[in-house]
């Protein structure tokens, strides 16, 4: 092939890469969804069709879904205005009204309310599983890892539970303690022994325990956290002006009458690991955010 | 020939740094993580076919090349204005004083000094989510490394025909467009096509950081280990790279040995038309989608007693070294292994096995390698230094290979017929000519590293790109602008030390980097 076909060649291979299917575009103002990518984000990814459909059914408004890929992001892109309605975990919510006040929590999900932490361990560490707080004594000197930095049951809560035992991360092996970055890389860090220790949301956990996904010789829950709020969806505060008064309470029913008697809203309490969502408030987050404070997280 | 020999030895110098990093990851090495390595290899072979993983990842990929295109374009176009405006002969020629070139060349480092992820970071925090800031965070560093580049270049320029012009009576301005121009459009042809590549890399790594595209894909499906889907997407991603990198040895082949006939001038034209309307094409998608609307957020700038607090809260020595030793960790491996690889496979089929192992590096982003490692490996410093240091090899290593192809090898054919082992041939006949040229572009690279110390916050407290990424989640201004400040100042350290030595290398070389 003469050395000016190929480069034509490659020309024309660029321009359908560019070319091949246009997104159409929405001059209106429409509602943007996103969440923060906790578990199955890719799965949210490709399937928020089901949840944006659903919302443009139920409130005749254009919504569109944006995906974000760090916890961080979330929070500012919910200060700058370039998100409406978000799911977010205990502390990224408590960061996002504290850096957007007004901004409304509009429900949970019936596990949010009382959420627990896991501690796990690789089976060769020999840490038995205890159920004491004091029993985290026994991880000083392992190796151990969170998952991402800003998440609640992830790294926030299990920080908080080892400090109240008198455990700093600066004991832990390598004089910090890692970040995974999400709670599936957790499990696959602590169980392939490369992290000794970690610490997770307990619905993964279970969720992963039950597809099989999980060498339960090599890996064991060690201890389970007492009980604390975690996500949440929450909204701008001026929506009912860009949408029409009630619109947040619209918003807030559709959401709530979510069933598991329809297939398709079935489908969406499936991609949030929920069997429904229920009222919740944001004085329900007030002890994260005394948490969050001491720890550093908020300022 | 003694001198020679030394140069060829000083590119191998650096592969040292493969003993402490290999000891440190063969002491924590276990079986543990096999089972998740077998599955993230053999799902390569299979990887997702599901439509609408399908139409996702490709979405994704439209988005990255949007995103490179647009910056790249506009940061060569921005590059080449500062490049002209900063260079001798403009100031000499338009009679301007020498200190205010100097001043604008300093202005000019502190933007290449902040790698593109932090500048999209801060932007995201300023602007909001956008796909223009992926475009603005590209933007930004790179015109200012253009404008160094290419100013470097202008500035090396034979000044004889200009003075002859205006000997001749010609106005300084049109004297310079006249002398200058012709003679800059081959660097910006064979620099640029590779800058694209630099953008579409830059551009999945922002991704990977949450500013849309491919790197966002393969983000989501890695942070749930859904490896086959990963592989659709890394697959994609190989593809495009794959024609770039056509393009871009295309566009190198016809600058370098041809004459400027007319038939090259017409073609470029084509080219730079149909260049110009995929960038435009990239442009109308973008501005189409209502979410690209800009509005600034500004936050409360920390005052300066803040800083000073932040200041003394952080460890700045500890996360300081840190970062030092990452980089000299990684630099060494990505600047000493490609030739140490070639010296010890010199023969033909190892060099083509081996730029397949330079490309799957370049693939994959960083943090997604360093994860790979983690699996296998005990968390330590060194993780961090060879997933950062292999996916820079992957950089060197083409490019070494192709300063050896296109330096011919005449040398190693004398040294070949005169019976030296092929592993001596190797090193006597292609990489001693090859050295200085290497090393110089090696230095590039070190201040590349510098700044990509950044992307890497798996293991525990593994520098300021760690701490970066922690004072963000946490919402800490005083701390962030502290670690940019820490930030800045050793890249532009480390750029003038580096500065030095790429200036040494290339006087001891007679080809530019560029080619």
């Amino acid at each position: 092939m003469s050395l000016h076909l190929k480069g034509k060649i490659c020309i024309l291979a660029l321009i359908s890469i560019v070319g091949v299917t246009f997104l159409g575009s929405k001059a209106q103002d429409s509602l943007i969804v996103s969440a923060i990518p906790d578990q199955n984000p890719e799965k949210l990814n490709r399937l928020y069709n089901l949840l944006t459909n659903e919302l443009e059914n139920k409130l005749n408004v254009p919504v569109r879904y944006v995906p974000v890929t760090n916890y961080a992001s979330a929070v500012s892109a919910f200060r700058t205005r370039s998100l409406d309605l978000v799911w977010f975990g205990g502390l990224t919510g408590v960061q996002a009204r504290l850096q957007r006040p007004g901004a409304k929590v509009i429900a949970q999900r019936d596990i949010d309310a009382k959420f627990h932490s896991v501690f796990i361990a690789n089976t060769s560490t020999g840490i038995k599983p205890f159920s004491n707080q004091s029993g985290l004594k026994a991880i000083r000197g392992k190796r151990f890892t969170f998952g991402s930095q800003s998440s609640t049951s992830g790294r926030l809560m299990p920080q908080f539970f080892l400090q109240r035992a008198g455990v700093k991360v600066s004991d832990f092996s390598g004089g910090n303690a890692g970040f995974s970055g999400s709670h599936d890389a957790t499990i696959a860090l602590v169980q392939s022994g490369s992290y000794e220790v970690g610490a997770l949301n307990e619905q993964v956990w279970s969720t992963r325990v039950k597809s099989g996904n999980i060498d339960l010789s090599k890996v064991q829950v060690i201890w389970r956290s007492p009980a604390y709020a975690d996500y949440h969806w929450l909204a701008q505060p001026d929506i009912d002006n860009r949408f029409g008064k009630g619109f947040t309470t619209k918003l807030q029913r559709t959401l709530l009458n979510l069933s598991r008697k329809s297939k398709k809203q079935s489908e969406i309490l499936d991609l949030f690991g929920a069997n429904r969502f229920i009222k919740a408030t944001s004085s329900q987050y007030t002890d994260i955010e005394k948490i969050g404070r001491k720890l550093g997280k908020i300022k | 020939m003694k001198l020679k020999a030394a140069s060829g030895l000083v590119a191998l110098l650096p592969s040292l740094a493969l003993i402490p990093v290999l000891i440190g990851i063969l002491k924590g090495l276990h079986i543990g993580g096999l089972p998740v390595l077998v599955n993230f290899l053999s799902s390569s072979l299979h990887p997702s076919l599901n439509a609408t993983v399908l139409q996702s990842s490709w979405k994704g990929l439209q988005v990255t090349v949007y995103i490179a295109a647009i910056s790249w374009l506009l940061s060569i176009f921005l590059g080449l204005i500062l490049a002209i405006g900063s260079s001798k002969i403009i100031f000499q020629t338009i009679g301007l004083p020498n200190w205010l070139r100097l001043l604008i060349r300093m202005t000019l480092s502190f933007p290449r000094a902040i790698h593109e992820l932090i500048w999209g970071l801060i932007l995201l925090q300023l602007i909001g989510l956008s796909p223009w800031i992926a475009i603005i965070a590209i933007i930004i560093p790179y015109s200012s490394l253009t404008a160094r580049v290419i100013g470097d270049q202008i500035d090396a320029l034979d000044i004889k025909p200009l003075e002859a012009l205006k000997v001749c009576g010609a106005k300084p301005l049109s004297a310079l467009i006249t002398t200058i121009i012709p003679k800059i459009i081959p660097v910006i042809t064979s620099y640029g096509g590779y800058r694209f590549e630099c953008a579409l890399r830059g551009a999945t790594l922002l991704g990977v950081f949450g500013l849309g595209g491919i790197g966002t894909e393969l983000q989501l499906s890695f942070q749930s280990l859904k490896f086959e889907e990963m592989w659709t997407s890394l697959w994609m991603l190989a593809g495009l790279m794959f024609i770039v990198e056509l393009l871009v040895n295309y566009f190198h082949k016809i600058n370098i040995g041809s004459e400027q006939t007319e038939f090259n001038k017409k073609l470029r034209i084509d080219y730079l038309i149909a260049i110009i309307t995929i960038t435009f094409l990239c442009y109308q998608f973008i501005s189409g989608d209502n979410y690209s609307n800009i509005s600034w957020h500004p936050i409360q700038l920390p005052s300066r007693l803040e800083l000073i607090q932040a200041a003394n809260e952080l460890d700045i020595i500890k996360l300081i070294s840190n970062t030092l030793i990452l980089t000299f960790l990684s630099a060494g491996i990505a600047i000493g292994t490609p030739p140490l690889w070639m010296m010890i496979w010199p023969h033909h089929s190892y060099l083509r096995i081996q730029s397949l192992i330079w490309g799957f590096f370049r693939l994959i982003p960083p943090p997604l390698s360093a994860l790979i490692l983690l699996l296998s490996t005990n968390p330590n410093i060194y993780v961090a230094a060879l997933a950062l240091g292999a996916h820079n090899m992957g950089v060197m290593g083409r490019l070494l290979k192709e300063g050896i192809e296109q330096n011919g090898n005449s040398t190693a054919i004398a040294f070949e017929s005169l019976g030296a082992k092929p592993s001596q041939t190797w090193l006597y006949g292609c990489l001693n000519p090859n050295a200085p040229s290497y090393l110089a572009y090696s230095a590039y690279r070190t201040d590349v590293l510098i700044r990509q110390t950044a992307v890497l916050g798996l293991v525990g407290g593994t520098g300021l790109g760690w701490q970066l990424l922690e004072s963000i989640s946490s919402f800490n201004w005083a701390e962030i602008a502290v670690l940019i400040i820490i930030y800045a100042i050793i890249t532009l350290t480390g750029e003038s030390i580096t500065d030095h030595l790429r200036i040494y290398w290339d006087s001891k070389n007679k080809l530019d980097f560029t080619s």
